[in-house]
């Protein structure tokens, strides 16, 4: 027991900047499925597409000479096209936000195998952001440590700016009633397909810095990073809460660092990889349900002799 | 100004149930007058409502504001213009925001919206003073949720919400209609202190005869889409609840001869 408690931590520990690395990376994943479900109040797939999206078009680049940030530019912008068509057909065409997104995804896939020609593509080699981060050996852990931190330190503190101006007022407010966000004079239509425009180019971010860090891109790289990425926002949101906007902003990307790591404590446990979906599944499952248990308790506990009498 | 001209809607057209909503409406609202609509279920209040605010496309005539077509406007174009305050509390503010966050929302209903800061100073002093106006203490709960606040609160921040700016037109939708009696009469009273003081032009629906003859300058009767009574001036001081309840006798029973 004892053996087993002490490997188990041993593997864990060398893997925390590994994890940690990577938690970040996909913290904007993460982001890119928070804006729509708690901003915009419109619960959205997009990003299982616009993620790998993201990867492909980066790789593409890459593979073809641009710089890591001319690719990251492209890829922020198709991503940014990918969540505005979601966007443009639940509005337009008046189909179900979570149908709209499972199109575009669909849709995606195809466009992402044409993009890069093949299921997979190697750009190994190439000059990737990590590499500009002085005095530390590129390639290694502390390196993307780094970086990623210093861009997602950046981009909390914009995004919690905007949406405290009159702007980002507007845009929280078309989500929270958007029959009185429009007699206030808020363009509806612009506010969601900027806003969930805006999800997909985090999550197609998040798929090309994926790339550069791990060398390639693959079209099946986005295969489940949904429930990853909203098992990640619930954790986050039960550490630091989602009363205030600074606090719904900094949940996705604390609830991916935690949830990245727990998921190698996991593994390093002996958790067999091909358990992890079932697991996760269920723990998003589980947080869905536990305000109707807690309900359906509380109730119990109010009024006894109901529960007797069913 | 409000003009509507021969407003006609049809739903449905073609089909059995085909339904008329509106019939030709003409209604000229002058500026800084306060009409009271009346009228049955279904004779075409909240589809005239709906017309002019925006939500409600037109199949023919026209709609006015102070002399400018606005029948092609979108809803939030004719915001800039327009404020209204809905029957459903829920309806007229944003539940999950905070009280001053309504407020700046409905500040900038005819502003443009910038990258500025949203809440600044200066804007929460001036929204403390202007919700101490209704007495109910919202003006200590500016960072509550909309949600924590009971109907009557909230409907009264909504009317605080829709005079500010002092909009061209401001529709009362029912507004006290699904509230107590008690506290209606609280945001009621809200409703004419604001009106008369900023004199706006007000368009109000209401099933409450006793507010149709204390309140507002002209009564206005629909029935079957379109204007079927207008009572004003010194005629409207003397009427009482129990002649407008004798119009809407007499058409019931000419529908019901007709029919």
């Amino acid at each position: 027991m004892i053996d087993f408690l002490q490997t188990t931590l041993t593997s864990f520990v060398a893997l925390i900047p590994v994890t940690l690395a990577q938690s970040l990376i996909l913290g904007f994943v993460v982001a890119g499925i928070m804006i729509p479900f708690r901003m915009l109040s419109f619960p959205d797939l997009t990003s299982e597409g616009a993620f790998p999206l993201g990867g492909c078009v980066c790789g593409l680049a890459l593979a073809s000479g641009l710089g890591p940030l001319t690719a990251i530019g492209l890829a922020l912008l198709t991503g940014f096209i990918a969540g505005c068509c979601t966007a443009f057909i639940h509005l337009r065409f008046r189909i179900h936000t979570l149908l709209a997104g499972i199109l575009v995804m669909t849709m995606l896939y195809s466009v992402n195998l044409r993009i890069m020609g093949r299921s997979n593509l190697s750009v190994f080699g190439t000059e990737t952001i990590f590499d500009w981060v002085p005095f530390v050996q590129p390639g290694f852990p502390l390196a993307k440590i780094i970086a990623v931190g210093l861009i997602t330190l950046v981009i909390f503190l914009a995004l919690n700016f905007f949406f405290t101006t009159e702007k980002g007022t507007a845009v929280r407010a078309v989500g929270a009633n958007p029959v009185m966000a429009e007699a206030q004079g808020i363009n509806v239509w612009a506010a969601t397909i900027g806003g969930i425009g805006l999800a997909g180019a985090f999550s197609a971010f998040s798929g090309a810095l994926m790339v550069q860090s791990q060398g390639f891109a693959d079209v099946n790289m986005g295969l489940g990073i949904l429930i990853n990425g909203l098992a990640a926002l619930m954790i986050g949101e039960a550490i630091v809460g989602k009363a205030t906007v600074w606090r719904q902003l900094l949940a996705p990307f604390a609830g991916a660092m935690v949830y990245y790591q727990l998921v190698s404590l996991c593994l390093a446990a002996g958790m067999p990889p091909p358990d992890l979906k079932l697991a996760t599944g269920a723990f998003v499952l589980l947080m869905l349900a536990l305000p109707t248990l807690r309900a359906a308790r509380s109730r119990q506990a109010a009024t006894p002799r109901e529960s007797f009498r069913e | 100004m409000l003009e509507v001209r021969a407003a006609r809607k049809v739903f449905y057209r073609g089909q059995p149930d085909e339904k008329i909503a509106l019939n030709g409406l003409d209604l000229t609202l002058k500026t800084g007058e306060f009409g009271v609509v009346i009228g049955s279920n279904g004779a075409g209040k909240s589809s005239m409502l709906n017309a002019i605010s925006g939500s409600l496309s037109l199949d023919s005539g026209q709609i006015l504001i102070n002399g400018d077509d606005i029948t092609a406007l979108p809803v939030h174009k004719r915001a800039t213009r327009i404020a209204r305050v809905f029957q459903d509390p829920m309806l007229g503010t944003a539940a999950s925001m905070t009280v001053a966050e309504n407020m700046l929302l409905a500040e900038l209903r005819s502003k443009k919206r910038t990258l500025r800061h949203g809440l600044n100073a200066k804007r929460l002093a001036d929204y403390r003073d202007r919700l101490a106006i209704l007495g109910l203490g919202l003006e200590e709960r500016l960072e509550t949720r909309v949600d924590l606040l009971s109907g009557g609160q909230r409907q009264s921040l909504s009317l605080i919400m829709a005079v500010g700016g002092s909009p061209d037109l401001l529709l009362l939708d029912e507004h006290t209609a699904a509230l107590d009696p008690r506290t209606a009469d609280i945001v009621m009273e809200a409703t004419v202190r604001a009106v008369d003081a900023l004199k706006l032009t007000t368009l109000m629906v209401t099933h409450n005869m006793q507010h149709a003859v204390d309140y507002g300058h002209r009564v206005i009767m629909l029935n079957a889409g379109r204007v079927h009574l207008e009572i004003g001036g010194e005629e409207k001081a003397n009427v009482t609840v129990a002649d407008l309840v004798g119009h809407f006798a007499i058409k019931t029973d000419s529908m019901l001869l007709a029919s």
